[in-house]
């Protein structure tokens, strides 16, 4: 029988160290995972490097990390959402990677996949091809992008079972899915905790095969009332 | 009608019925109010759905339901969510029919700059670059002059860019450009209240102009002379 990975937050963070590479899940609030960015916040770690869509939005999410000088550098496509990026950037607090969308998840499938990497048009004659080798295949140009490995992935789901069978709901799937696959240990925090058996087979959108533990989601933040509430 | 609103409701006449396409953040949204009741398009938002559909009632807005710019959003019947990784595959894949994007700079050549304004506050590139590379078609919906004046039709992007030779067509309040294969950008429409003059004379991008250029194509006769 799949064994049971629910765990206490704080044995399942503790994987968390100093100078380690995170994946992290999410779309500027939509499926953030708030309860595992908290918990980061009380530990003594430093130096971290993460790759993530955004840095949250607003106050809230990683962007909070960044506060607290926890974050050596961010790799991202947007960071607009939150000006505190901004303002760490040009005081030289961070090093920021802008990182087209569709590469960095791509980025995180490839690693998940085990593939070494992958070749994309996108960026084809911008600074996104800086530092970057190019090949022409059939007559076009692309990038050579390595695939992502990290240490540890932060994720959230809306439902998941003690084995780390996980379901999103609606535009909270974005980088949860592939974030899940591309790291050595991945922590999924989970709205809905149920027994093996209750979710449905073919309505599972993340393999427990991703997942090392499985934590409640105890922050209950609706980033998309704030928007329509704060305008 | 404001610039805005003239630039939306023209680029709406491109949309053909059953295409699949991508709307930008700020003005490019403001095109779904303007979609012709004969024509039914799709519309995909990059953080990952598809069969956008207009926004909810107050108070009905779902915590995991928003586009790209966290506005609440209700979905089409038919309408589906996705992961990021599939999101883009679609669109650098080649199955979206066009996106619309908004723009700092865009020139002759198609070159598209939208994403930073050097010695700026960085925002980054979101999702833009791979969808000016993998749309069938891309729009550049903007207003043609920047708030200083200056045009931002360029003889040549002097910003980082988003994509090059990307831009298939331009629309501004003031007229309407379509890249031609061999002939680059060729000025197909003037708005009202505008001469092939004053066009020639806020555009720093070099055109050509079509022998059948329709003047007086679309927007709204200023008041004063209404």
């Amino acid at each position: 029988m799949p064994r049971n990975k629910v765990i206490p937050i704080a044995e399942a963070m503790a994987h968390i160290r100093s100078g380690m590479s995170i994946a992290v899940g999410g779309f500027i609030g939509q499926g953030d995972p708030l309860t595992l960015i908290d918990h980061l916040k009380t530990m003594d770690v430093r130096n971290l490097t993460v790759y993530e869509n955004d840095a949250g939005y607003r106050e809230r999410g990683v962007v909070e990390l960044v506060r607290q000088s926890k974050i050596r550098k961010i790799v991202a496509s947007h960071v607009g959402t939150t000006p505190e990026i901004g303002r760490a950037m040009n005081e030289g607090r961070l090093e920021v990677e802008p990182t087209p969308q569709g590469t960095l998840a791509e980025m995180m499938r490839c690693g998940g996949a085990g593939l070494g990497g992958f070749l994309t048009p996108t960026g084809v004659g911008t600074v996104a091809e800086e530092g970057k080798q190019l090949m022409e295949l059939g007559g076009r140009q692309y990038i050579l992008v390595p695939a992502l490995r990290c240490d540890v992935a932060l994720i959230r789901a809306h439902a998941g079972d003690t084995w780390g069978n996980l379901v999103y709901r609606g535009t909270s799937r974005n980088f949860n899915v592939p974030a899940a696959t591309c790291a050595d240990y991945v922590i999924a925090e989970v709205e809905n905790l149920y027994t093996l058996g209750e979710l449905d087979p073919n309505a599972i959108h993340t393999s427990g095969i991703f997942v090392d533990a499985v934590v409640r989601a105890n922050i209950d933040y609706c980033v998309v009332r704030e928007e329509a509430l704060n305008g | 009608m404001s610039a805005k609103q003239t630039i939306a409701a023209r680029a709406a006449l491109e949309l053909r019925d059953g295409q699949i396409i991508n709307l930008g953040i700020g003005l490019p949204t403001l095109i779904a109010n303007y979609v012709p009741d004969d024509v039914d398009v799709i519309i995909q938002t990059e953080n990952g759905a598809i069969g956008v559909g207009p926004a909810p009632e107050p108070g009905c807005e779902d915590r995991d339901r928003a586009n790209a710019g966290n506005q609440p959003i209700t979905l089409v019947a038919g309408g589906s969510y996705f992961d990021s990784a599939t999101s883009f595959g679609m669109i650098r894949g080649g199955h979206l029919d066009a996106t619309f994007l908004g723009t700092l700079q865009v020139d002759g050549d198609g070159n598209i700059a939208n994403w930073i304004v050097p010695g700026k506050m960085l925002a980054g590139m979101g999702g833009a670059m791979d969808l000016v590379t993998g749309a069938k078609s891309v729009y550049i919906v903007t207003e043609h002059c920047s708030k200083d004046g200056s045009s931002k039709l360029m003889r040549r992007c002097t910003f980082p860019l988003t994509g090059a030779a990307e831009a298939d067509v331009i629309i501004t309040e003031r007229a309407l450009f379509r890249r031609r294969p061999g002939e680059g950008f060729v000025l197909e429409e003037v708005a009202v209240g505008y001469g092939l003059d004053d066009i020639a004379a806020c555009t720093d991008m070099s055109y050509a102009v079509a022998g059948d250029v329709k003047l007086d194509a679309y927007g709204e006769a200023p008041p004063e002379q209404a």
